[in-house]
């Protein structure tokens, strides 16, 4: 590919460190369902973060702060949400009024296909293919089962997140910088902030989950599930309703520590009323 | 007994903490784990055996989280340990390793989905602090090796006290605190989205949050699915918005027209 080849000594030495730095991106999980695989991120775009703001400490806090925040990609194609977002902070590196929400919206708008691709790239195709070799040699009792299964599917993610990484972060500079040029970034930021929504949404939809085992009595007739009129209402209609309820409370500056308990007592509480 | 139980959360430790560790290269998948729990406890073909059996059992499922699924790795450790030392036949082991299987997925839905959020403002505070020591050594890999080493003992203990003991721990839980703490995962995730909703939230576009939203629920899209339907309309919002900023231009600089969108063309192209 033509916009692969000028990358320079240092920008393959980077990009490389992202690759290898992806393998150790799903260990912790630290701060669960509400940040996923967030602190992951950070640890892949480190090399990038010391490499622009190496005299910009401030820039780099920032930096640092935007990416401790809910993130979830498969492990071997996250590279290339880091590649991006690498392009994306060099530009924020050197130029003064770079929009930072431009990079949340780029990550927002793509963690969700990534994640959709990616999980059922290795999940359902990959691993599928080489647990049904590695199965066929194992049940002979043959140890070449378990390390034929475990070298293609190793083998397949290596290659993907080397590439991944390259084409994200090649691609992520030619465009990056020509848009910020011709301030046309600031309808990047529109547009990523768009999809990104559209993906949030999404994932509100796929991620929380909620139902109800109220029966509602009926007078000599059989009991009615308060869930599925919700659901004629309006379909998901409590997590979206929990969703806004936390944006609300965030934009009130809320506790977001507050929030997550009160949720865990909710749970617990509806679970004794038998409400879930 | 004591031996056997180590043993098996050494292998439990060195392939399901190796898995999450290194780049989920799937070394916690039974067709691996019972071969490595087989090969540490001296009987390399049993190991085999059964962890082949249940790796076609398991094919399906895969951590996510979320959901409480059995775990197979715990699963797989535990039948190849009671195989190996009680002699059963593999299609038995597979009837006694469900308990154990449960109980982890439980324990680690229960860590990973719930117990974890706890750290989420630390993460914010040192983030904030740029305590990259903190964040990175203490909260990527200090975690992982407290965690995994949490739910290691947890099979060294199953493993050691036994079929009965576990089954009658699994019953004892009470299903409230199951249902609770299941619910309360499938909950959570509305604050991590809501706070990157928050993040890139602005008047002129958060109806579209709604439009993804009922995409996936209404329209049953796949994930992939909305994406294209997303990146549809973002093309034509950014083919529009540009010709509005070059008319604008126009305008302001009559007759220097400049070509300077060609680039965002070539590569929404």
């Amino acid at each position: 590919m033509k916009f692969m080849s000028d990358l320079s000594k240092e920008d393959r030495k980077m990009v490389n460190s992202i690759a290898w730095r992806s393998l150790n991106a799903h260990c912790s999980r630290v701060g669960g369902q509400a940040r996923q695989m967030a602190i992951g991120f950070l640890w892949q775009i480190m090399p990038a973060l010391d490499r622009y703001y190496k005299d910009q400490p401030e820039k780099k806090r920032e930096a640092m702060e935007r990416h401790v925040q809910f993130c979830n990609v498969s492990n071997a194609i996250y590279p290339f949400l880091a590649g991006i977002v690498a392009s994306m902070e060099k530009e924020n590196s050197e130029v003064d009024d770079f929009d930072t929400s431009s990079i949340v919206a780029v990550k927002a708008a793509l963690m969700g296909p990534l994640a959709g691709i990616g999980d059922s790239l290795l999940f359902s195709v990959v691993r599928v293919i080489a647990a049904s070799i590695g199965i066929s040699f194992a049940l002979q009792g043959s140890i070449l089962g378990p390390i034929i299964f475990f070298l293609i599917y190793n083998t397949c993610t290596m290659i993907l997140r080397f590439g991944s990484a390259y084409v994200g972060f090649a691609s992520g500079r030619q465009f990056i910088t020509s848009m910020y040029k011709n301030g046309t970034l600031s309808i990047l930021t529109k547009c990523a902030g768009m999809l990104g929504l559209i993906m949030v949404g999404a994932m509100t939809a796929s991620t929380v989950k909620f139902s109800t085992a109220i029966m509602i009595p009926i007078a000599g007739g059989d009991p009615v599930a308060l869930q599925s009129s919700l659901d004629t209402l309006f379909l998901g209609l409590v997590p979206l309703l929990l969703t806004f309820g936390c944006k609300k409370m965030l934009d009130k500056n809320v506790n977001i520590n507050y929030i997550m308990l009160g949720i865990l007592a909710l749970s617990i509480v509806m679970a004794v009323l038998h409400i879930v | 007994m004591l031996k056997v139980a180590l043993l098996s959360a050494l292998a439990y430790f060195i392939c399901y903490g190796g898995n999450w560790l290194i780049g989920q290269n799937m070394a916690d998948r039974p067709i691996v784990i019972g071969a490595v729990t087989g090969l540490l406890l001296g009987d390399l073909g049993q190991g085999l055996i059964i962890g082949a059996t249940l790796e076609a059992v398991f094919m399906g499922s895969v951590n996510i989280g979320g959901q409480i699924s059995a775990d197979h790795s715990a699963a797989t450790v535990f039948a190849v340990a009671f195989a190996t030392n009680a002699a059963l036949k593999p299609s038995a082991a597979l009837t006694i390793a469900v308990p154990i299987g449960i109980l982890m997925g439980f324990v680690t839905m229960g860590v990973n989905n719930v117990l974890l959020t706890a750290f989420a403002p630390l993460m914010d505070k040192w983030a904030h602090e740029g305590n990259e020591k903190g964040l990175l050594i203490y909260l990527n890999f200090g975690v992982w090796f407290v965690k995994n080493l949490f739910f290691s003992a947890i099979v060294f203990l199953g493993v050691y006290l036994g079929y009965n003991a576990v089954a009658a721990f699994v019953d004892a839980i009470p299903p409230v605190i199951m249902t609770g703490l299941t619910v309360c995962g499938q909950l959570l995730p509305a604050v991590g989205l809501a706070l990157l909703m928050k993040m890139i939230w602005s008047t002129e576009i958060g109806i579209y949050y709604l439009l993804g939203f009922v995409l996936y629920n209404y329209f049953k899209l796949p994930i992939i699915a909305v994406a294209t339907v997303g990146i549809i309309l973002v093309v034509l919002t950014a083919y529009r918005d540009m010709e509005i900023n070059k008319l604008q231009r126009q305008h302001v600089t009559a007759g220097n027209e400049s070509n300077n969108d060609s680039e965002l063309e070539d590569f929404l192209q």
